[in-house]
């Protein structure tokens, strides 16, 4: 899986463009974003990579690659 | 894997006060908001009480439907268990005034316990294996919040979300019963995912608490009472799209089933979106999993048999479900019963304080 895949699902998950973000996106920065937004990424983490993102996750990324970091590594434990 | 033989449901009734709070009516968030927060979380209206109603009298309107419905003697009933987090005073407990209120015999046990969203499967648990151990032939499990009485109104990140119910099931030993197989967890590590700091004892050593209650600002910015309590939706979210599908599972491979002979999905009411997420991952389709949280919200401990009484028309014969509660501890738990044909009475609205 790569950055580009996750930036897909990441604008699906909160309904933007995907051309409106990338990897140095600080999200919850953007006009649209609220705590319900994280729930749809924590959703968008579980069902596309398989991996359980805690609120602190979400809270604690600034950029959309600092996500995909998180999501990186959380997919490789066993 | 746990399973409790034996036991049968005879009743479950549920009862809600009248008064309606609509989401659209919120005046904490913009109409925008309000549209996006009703379809994100499925919550259109909740019910709440009006001073001076509390859960005990809401779980005695449900008590009293399913004395109704089944012609039971008072006297017939052994034990009483009231499960809730917003009990009427902190001691003595709850259930041993219901006890007096309901004219339950002296010979009753009676006590509270003080779980919330996992509760419909642990007082099963709980009481149905105590009618076993005791010989307990007849049991009342009470559970029932009136969470809006420990949310801040202004607290977008949970007044919106709960109403106040309280609920009844009748339990009677039948050695012909179908086994109730359950699964109960528990996590300490995630206490402060939902919580009420203050009020207990840890709150007040030292200093202790003295003079006029002071609001102060959480780490989340919002202004609360120590009393009132704190949410931290995206941990519980995270937590029961990873735990709950699990602990389905488990108890229904425990019963020799498998998703195809559950006839319903009965699942805590939370969030529609971790609902959804849920049933999808456990294959269950949307007719199979009945909802109640677009009428009245996040019952709490209630919203299992609030959600069965809501859809008590579905129920009309026989049925095997499977109820799963998760959150506030962390605890969680799932069952796999059988309810008798005609045994989930309608919910009922009631503003009566006993």
């Amino acid at each position: 899986m790569t950055i580009e895949a996750f930036i897909e699902k990441f604008s699906f998950a909160i309904e933007v463009e995907p051309s409106t973000l990338d990897a140095d996106t600080d999200f919850k920065a953007l006009d649209i974003w609220d705590s319900l937004n994280t729930l749809s990424i924590i959703a968008m983490a579980d069902a596309d990579f398989n991996v359980a993102l805690s609120g602190q996750d979400v809270e604690s990324s600034r950029t959309v690659g600092d996500l995909w970091q998180i999501v990186k590594a959380k997919s490789k434990l066993p | 894997m746990k399973a409790l033989s034996g036991v049968a449901v005879r009743a479950i009734a549920a009862a809600v006060p009248t008064d309606v709070a609509r989401t659209q009516d919120y005046e904490y968030l913009n109409p925008e908001e309000r549209l996006r927060f009703q379809k994100a979380t499925g919550i259109a209206s909740r019910h709440i009480v009006r001073d001076g109603q509390c859960a005990s009298d809401l779980c005695i309107a449900a008590a009293e439907q399913t004395f109704e419905y089944l012609d039971w003697s008072r006297e017939s009933v052994g034990a009483l268990v009231l499960i809730t987090q917003t009990g009427d005073q902190p001691v003595p407990a709850t259930a041993i005034v219901i006890q007096q209120k309901l004219g339950l015999p002296q010979n009753c046990v009676a006590f509270d316990v003080n779980l919330g969203c996992s509760s419909y499967p642990y007082g099963l648990a709980i009481v149905g294996s105590m009618m076993q151990s005791l010989g307990i032939n007849r049991a009342l499990l009470l559970i029932g919040d009136v969470s809006s009485r420990v949310c801040a109104k202004h607290d977008k990140s949970s007044w919106p979300l709960f109403g106040d119910a309280g609920s009844a099931t009748a339990l009677e030993l039948d050695e012909h019963a179908t086994p109730i197989h359950l699964d109960l967890m528990s996590d300490g590590s995630g206490k402060d995912a939902i919580i009420i700091p203050g009020g207990g004892l840890a709150s007040k050593r030292p200093p202790p608490l003295q003079g006029t209650v002071q609001m102060e600002a959480s780490a989340d910015g919002i202004l609360r009472r120590p009393d009132n309590l704190i949410l931290r939706g995206a941990d519980i979210f995270s937590f029961a799209i990873s735990k709950v599908p699990l602990s389905i599972r488990r108890v229904v491979d425990a019963g020799g089933t498998t998703p195809d002979d559950i006839d319903l999905l009965v699942l805590h009411q939370a969030n529609k979106m971790i609902n959804d997420t849920i049933a999808k991952k456990l294959g269950f389709t949307p007719d199979k999993v009945p909802t109640s949280i677009e009428h009245y919200g996040n019952t709490s401990s209630a919203s299992i048999p609030v959600t069965l009484c809501t859809n008590a028309s579905l129920f009309r014969e026989a049925r095997t479900i499977a109820v799963s509660g998760f959150g506030v501890g962390l605890s969680w738990g799932s069952a796999v019963l059988q309810v008798p044909a005609n045994s989930i009475l309608t919910c009922v609205e009631s503003d009566a304080i006993y």
